[in-house]
C-alpha cells in the first residue's frame, strides 16, 4: 500500500495542489469578487424594481433563449447578476447589471471569485474535460488517502511529531503527516463530498436506470426542484418580473435569492423563485415556480428524503456556506493543510530519492522537482498576478477579464520557467520569495490605485500571505547550509588528510 | 522502497493492467452497482436513486483498493469479472433490461 | 455567539492534546528535559480526553447536533496543529500554555452559551 500511496499521489499530485489551493481561496470567493469590483458599493435596494428592468434588458438581448437566470442584488452583492443561454447546454451568457438602470453596471469587466471557483472543478478546459479530470484526480486522491492510512502505521504514536532538526526527508516526511493526519476527517470529507457534487455527470447510472433519460423528474421527485412545464409553443404576453417577485417574497417570507424564467418567449414560461437556503448544513433551496402570464403558482419544491437530505449535507460541507467568518477561517486552514499535505508529498518524493554524493540525477528526479517548483511556487506568482492585474490593466481594456485570466496563466508559465533556471541549491528561496513579493505588492497596488477602506481585511489577509510565502523562503534558503555543512565538513577533513 | 532494483518488463505490465482493471473495472462495478441499489432499495424511487448514487464512490474506492491489494493480477481481474457478472445479472432480474430504462 | 463558542472548543481542545502530548516520553522529553514519569501516563491522558470530550460537549452545547460536530472536529484540527507547532518550537511553552488556556475557556464559556 506504501507503494500505491506514493505512485498514485505522485501522478495527480500536480493538479490536485491547483485543485486545493484555488478551492481553499473559493472559501472566500464573494469577498475576492468584491474587492475585484471596487466600483459596486452598498445602495438603497428595491429587488422587485431591479428584476423588472433585469427582465426588460434580457427581452432585449435573448427574447427566444432556453433559459435566464436573475440574481437579485443584496446587501452582500448589490448589482444584479443575470446569464442567459440559447441551450440548455450553453454557452452561457453574463452581464452584471446596474440595479438602478437596468444596464450593464460601469464596473471594471472582471470574472472576479468566480474564475478560481471554476477553475476549481474545471480547470479552464471545456466543463465536461475539466470536470471528469477533477473528479479523477479526487478518486486517486481518495485512493491515496486510503492507503495513506494503512501505511501510516504509527498514526498516534507519531500524532504529534514533526522532527524538524532531524535530516530533511525525515522532517519532510513529518510535515507530510502532520498535515494529513490532523486534517485527516476534513480531507476525507472534502474529497468525497467534492465527488457526491459532480455525482450527475460522473456516475448517472442510478438515475438512468430507474428514469432513464429524465433526469427533470428524478430531481422533482427527490425534492430538488420544481417539475418543468411543456412549452405552449405560442408567445405569451408575461408580467413583469417584479410583480412575480413580490408575490414569491410574500409567499416564501423573503425576497428570493434568483429569479430563473425558463422559454421565456413562450406563452408556457416558468418563473422560478429560489430562496437562500434555511439555517443548517443542507445545500436545498426552497423553490416556488409561477407561470410567467398569468403569476400563479404552479408548484412548490417538495420535501427531500433522508438520502436526498443526506446527499444536499454532504455538498453543503463541501461548499461550507453556513459557516461563519471564524468557522469558515478553520475550513481555510483545513485547506490550506490539504494543499500543504500534496505539496509536502510531492516534494518528499525526490527528497527521498535524491542522489547520494555525486551521481546525477536522473530524468524523472529532474522533471518532478521542474513540475514541483513550477506548481507549488509557481501558481501562487499566477493568483497574485490575477489580483495585481484586476487594479492594473486599463478599465476600458477589450475583453478584460480575458486579459485577467491571461495574466494568471501567463504568470504562472513564467514563474514556473524561470524556476527551472534558478540555481537548485538556491531554487525554493528564490521561487517562493517570488510570490512573496507579488502578494507584498498587492495590498501597496491598492492602496495606491483604489484606497477604500473596506478592503483593508483583504488588504491585510493578501499581506499575510506574502509574509507565509517569505518565511517558506527563509526557511528554504536557511535549510541549506545546515544540510551542506556536514559535507563541507568531510570535504575539508579530506583535504586535511 | 526496493523499487531501486530495475523493475523488468512483466513487472510493469502487471502494474499497468493492475491500473486499467482498478480505473476500468473499478468504475463498471461502481456504475452497476449503483443502478443495481437504485433499482433494489427500499423506499421512494427517487431516494433510492440519491442512496445508490451517494454509495456509488465509495463502491468505487473499494473495488479499486481491492484491485491493488489482491495478491495477483489475474485474482484481482477474475473477482471483479465474477463480481460484476453477478451485478449484471441481479440488474437483469430487476427488470433494468426488460422494458427499457425508465418507467 | 458562534465565534465565542468556537473559540472555546478551540480553547478546550488544545488544552486536552496538550496533555495527551505530555503523556507522550518524546514531547515530555522535549518540554521537560526527561521522559515523562509513569506516575503522571495516566492523569495526564485522563486530563486530555477529558479536554477534547469537554471541546465535544462545548460545540454541541453552543451550535447543536449539526453544526457543534462539525465546528468540533474543525477545533480539533486547528488545535492539535497548534500542539505540534508549540512542540516544534517551543517545546518547552506547551504546559504553561495548555494551562492558560484553560481560564480562558472558562471567559468564554459564559460568552458561548449566554451570547
Amino acid at each position: 500500500m506504501a507503494w500505491l500511496h506514493t505512485w498514485s499521489g505522485l501522478v495527480v499530485g500536480w493538479v490536485l495542489f491547483a485543485i486545493f489551493v484555488t478551492g481553499t481561496a473559493s472559501y472566500y470567493r464573494t469577498d475576492i469578487s468584491h474587492w475585484m469590483r471596487p466600483e459596486l458599493s452598498a445602495t438603497a435596494l428595491d429587488p422587485a424594481a431591479a428584476a423588472t428592468r433585469a427582465g426588460a434588458f434580457l427581452r432585449r438581448t435573448m427574447p427566444d433563449a432556453a433559459g435566464w437566470s436573475i440574481k437579485l442584488p443584496s446587501a452582500e452583492t448589490p448589482a444584479v447578476e443575470v446569464y442567459w443561454w440559447p441551450h440548455l447546454d450553453g454557452p452561457f451568457h453574463r452581464a452584471l447589471l446596474d440595479p438602478a438602470t437596468g444596464e450593464p453596471a460601469r464596473v471594471r469587466d472582471t470574472r472576479g471569485g468566480d474564475f478560481l471557483y471554476r477553475f476549481h472543478f474545471e480547470l479552464s478546459l471545456p466543463p465536461i474535460w475539466g470536470r471528469w479530470i477533477v473528479s479523477a484526480c479526487a478518486m486517486v486522491l481518495l485512493i491515496a488517502l486510503i492507503s495513506g492510512i494503512v501505511t501510516h502505521r504509527r498514526i498516534f504514536a507519531d500524532f504529534f511529531t514533526f522532527r524538524r532538526d532531524r535530516s530533511a526527508q525525515r522532517g519532510w516526511l513529518d510535515a507530510h503527516n502532520v498535515v494529513g493526519v490532523l486534517a485527516l476527517p476534513f480531507h476525507l470529507m472534502i474529497v468525497y463530498t467534492g465527488l457526491v457534487t459532480l455525482s450527475a455527470t460522473l456516475m448517472p447510472w442510478g438515475v438512468k436506470a430507474v428514469y432513464g433519460d429524465d433526469v427533470l423528474r428524478y430531481y422533482a421527485e427527490a425534492g430538488l426542484a420544481t417539475p418543468g412545464a411543456a412549452p405552449a409553443g405560442g408567445p405569451g404576453t408575461p408580467l413583469p418580473l417584479g410583480a412575480i417577485v413580490a408575490r414569491a417574497a410574500a409567499a416564501g417570507g423573503e425576497v428570493p435569492e434568483v429569479m430563473l424564467v425558463t422559454q421565456p418567449g413562450d406563452a408556457g414560461a416558468t418563473v422560478t423563485a429560489y430562496f437562500e437556503e434555511p439555517h443548517g448544513l443542507a445545500h436545498l433551496h426552497p423553490q416556488i415556480a409561477y407561470a410567467a402570464d398569468t403569476g400563479t403558482e404552479i408548484a412548490r419544491v417538495g420535501e427531500a428524503g433522508a438520502a436526498t437530505r443526506t446527499g444536499a449535507v454532504m455538498a453543503g460541507l463541501h461548499e461550507a456556506h453556513f459557516a461563519a467568518a471564524p468557522l469558515r477561517l478553520l475550513f481555510f486552514l483545513c485547506g490550506a493543510m490539504g494543499a500543504a499535505a500534496v505539496a509536502s508529498g510531492l516534494v518528499l518524493w525526490t527528497v527521498a530519492r535524491a542522489p547520494k554524493g555525486a551521481d546525477p540525477a536522473g530524468f524523472g528526479l529532474r522533471l518532478v522537482r521542474f513540475l514541483n517548483l513550477g506548481t507549488i511556487a509557481g501558481l501562487p506568482v499566477g493568483l497574485a498576478a490575477y489580483l495585481l492585474a484586476n487594479r492594473l490593466l486599463p478599465d476600458g481594456l477589450e475583453a478584460r477579464a480575458d486579459w485577467e485570466v491571461r495574466a494568471f496563466f501567463a504568470a504562472w508559465a513564467a514563474a514556473a520557467l524561470a524556476a527551472s533556471l534558478y540555481p537548485r541549491q538556491r531554487a525554493w528561496a528564490l521561487a517562493l520569495a517570488v510570490p512573496g513579493c507579488a502578494f507584498l505588492a498587492i495590498p501597496l497596488v491598492d492602496a495606491v490605485l483604489v484606497g477604500q477602506q473596506r478592503f483593508l481585511a483583504f488588504d491585510a489577509a493578501m499581506g499575510a500571505v506574502g509574509v507565509t510565502l517569505g518565511l517558506g523562503s527563509r526557511l528554504a534558503a536557511r535549510r541549506k547550509p545546515a544540510a551542506a555543512r556536514p559535507a563541507t565538513a568531510s570535504l575539508s577533513r579530506t583535504v586535511e588528510a | 522502497m526496493s523499487a531501486r532494483a530495475m523493475p523488468t518488463l512483466a513487472d510493469r505490465a502487471a502494474v499497468a493492467g493492475r491500473v486499467l482493471l482498478a480505473v476500468f473495472g473499478g468504475y463498471a462495478v461502481a456504475a452497476l452497482a449503483t443502478a443495481l441499489l437504485a433499482l433494489i432499495l427500499p423506499g421512494p424511487r427517487a431516494e433510492a436513486v440519491s442512496a445508490g448514487t451517494l454509495a456509488s464512490f465509495a463502491i468505487m474506492a473499494g473495488a479499486v483498493i481491492w484491485v491493488f491489494a489482491a495478491r495477483t493480477l489475474g485474482r484481482a481481474a477474475v473477482v471483479l469479472g465474477l463480481t460484476a457478472l453477478l451485478l449484471i445479472g441481479a440488474l437483469w432480474l430487476a427488470g433494468a433490461f426488460a422494458h427499457g430504462a425508465g418507467a | 455567539m458562534t465565534s465565542a463558542a468556537l473559540i472555546l472548543s478551540l480553547l478546550l481542545s488544545f488544552s486536552g492534546f496538550a496533555a495527551l502530548a505530555l503523556s507522550l516520553d518524546r514531547h515530555h522529553r522535549a518540554a521537560y528535559r526527561m521522559g515523562v514519569p509513569r506516575a503522571r501516563v495516566g492523569s495526564l491522558r485522563m486530563a486530555g480526553w477529558c479536554g477534547l470530550g469537554l471541546s465535544f460537549a462545548a460545540s454541541i452545547a453552543a451550535a447543536g447536533w449539526d453544526f457543534g460536530p462539525v465546528q468540533w472536529i474543525g477545533s480539533l484540527t486547528g488545535a492539535a496543529l497548534a500542539v505540534v507547532a508549540i512542540i516544534a518550537f517551543r517545546p518547552t511553552w506547551l504546559r504553561n500554555a495548555a494551562l492558560a488556556a484553560l481560564p480562558l475557556a472558562a471567559v468564554a464559556v459564559p460568552l458561548a452559551l449566554l451570547g
